[in-house]
């Protein structure tokens, strides 16, 4: 399998924090959906490639979502 | 019990160095009929940075071996949600497999400046808020109207570029007044990747206009979702 954490930007093949963020794209963005309410959708919120500050801050958004759900629940 | 499910797949009988899943949880397999479930016992999830790359290497495990259908990060159901999941979307679940079996996912991120972009001036008038809405509602349709013959246009470019190495596509665009940013995510062939690299490095050189950011190999998280084939097959909506 090939490397997974190459990405080319430009012209070169590189090893890059951006493929972190490519990471946290897909992982958030997309798969399988299986339960009708999963964890993480809190759908409504938008995770969008912006930069890992933004990322970081739509997961820290996810987890107060998620923290005050559990409480009630 | 809840498990917390990574992915799907199909011929995964046994575990082989796969790392710890999300919060330190071991991973294991649960069989459902003919197909496994790719899980840990989860009494503790939190949405962290740690626990997202935790499942993305579990899953990137798993594609080592076999192409799977990656779960969406935070699937967090019981037992007996999976199993009805599983036997009610079994045809649906072994067609998707067949169709990722042996092919990966790669991705290509395009920035393209708008021709004659409009960029803020600083003694430009401010209009009214009638005025406004109007411009904003012009704008709208405008970027919609542009982003799909922009759409048409990269996927007749891109499928040029890489021909029969595209075994699946979805193409996305986010058009601003002034950029549009624009994501295709292909399923290739496994074997297919370095020329799919090699396409995309040439196809770059071609376009100076454009900003590319390409990567890959990925699990088809892409191309995992069923719920809608589901929806299909049965008249759901």
């Amino acid at each position: 399998m090939a490397d997974f954490d190459q990405i080319l930007v430009g012209e070169e093949w590189e090893d890059t924090d951006l493929s972190l963020l490519e990471t946290f794209d897909h992982v958030l963005n997309r798969g399988l959906v299986i339960a009708g309410e999963i964890t993480i959708s809190v759908a409504n919120i938008d995770l969008i490639f912006l930069g890992l500050n933004v990322l970081v801050s739509s997961v820290e958004s996810a987890h107060e979502t998620l923290r005050k759900r559990e409480a009630t629940e | 019990m809840k498990l917390y499910v990574y992915c799907l797949a199909e011929g995964v009988d046994r575990l082989h160095k796969t790392p710890h899943g999300v919060s330190g949880a071991p991973v294991r397999i649960a069989h459902f009929q003919d197909l496994s479930a790719v899980v840990s016992v989860c009494k503790d999830f939190r949405v962290t940075r740690k626990n997202v790359l935790a499942h993305h290497e579990v899953v990137q495990s798993i594609t080592e071996r076999t192409t799977p259908l990656p779960a969406r990060f935070g699937t967090l159901v019981t037992v007996e949600q999976l199993s009805h999941y599983v036997s009610t979307h079994h045809q649906a679940i072994k067609a998707k497999l067949s169709h990722v079996h042996g092919r990966v996912e790669m991705n290509v991120r395009m920035i393209e400046t708008i021709d004659g972009a409009k960029t803020p001036q600083e003694n430009e008038t401010v209009p009214g808020p009638g005025t406004a809405f109007l411009l904003e509602k012009q704008r709208e349709i405008l970027c919609r109207q542009a982003g799909t013959a922009q759409k048409e246009q990269l996927t007749a470019w891109l499928r040029e570029k890489l021909g029969e190495l595209i075994k699946e596509e979805k193409i996305s665009l986010s058009p601003s007044q002034t950029v549009i940013l624009a994501r295709a995510d292909h399923l290739i062939e496994r074997d297919n990747v370095q020329e799919y690299r090699t396409k995309m490095t040439k196809a770059v050189d071609e376009r100076p206009d454009i900003r590319f950011m390409v990567s890959g190999p990925w699990p088809p998280y892409s191309f995992a979702n069923i719920e809608l084939e589901f929806s299909r097959q049965f008249g759901v909506s």
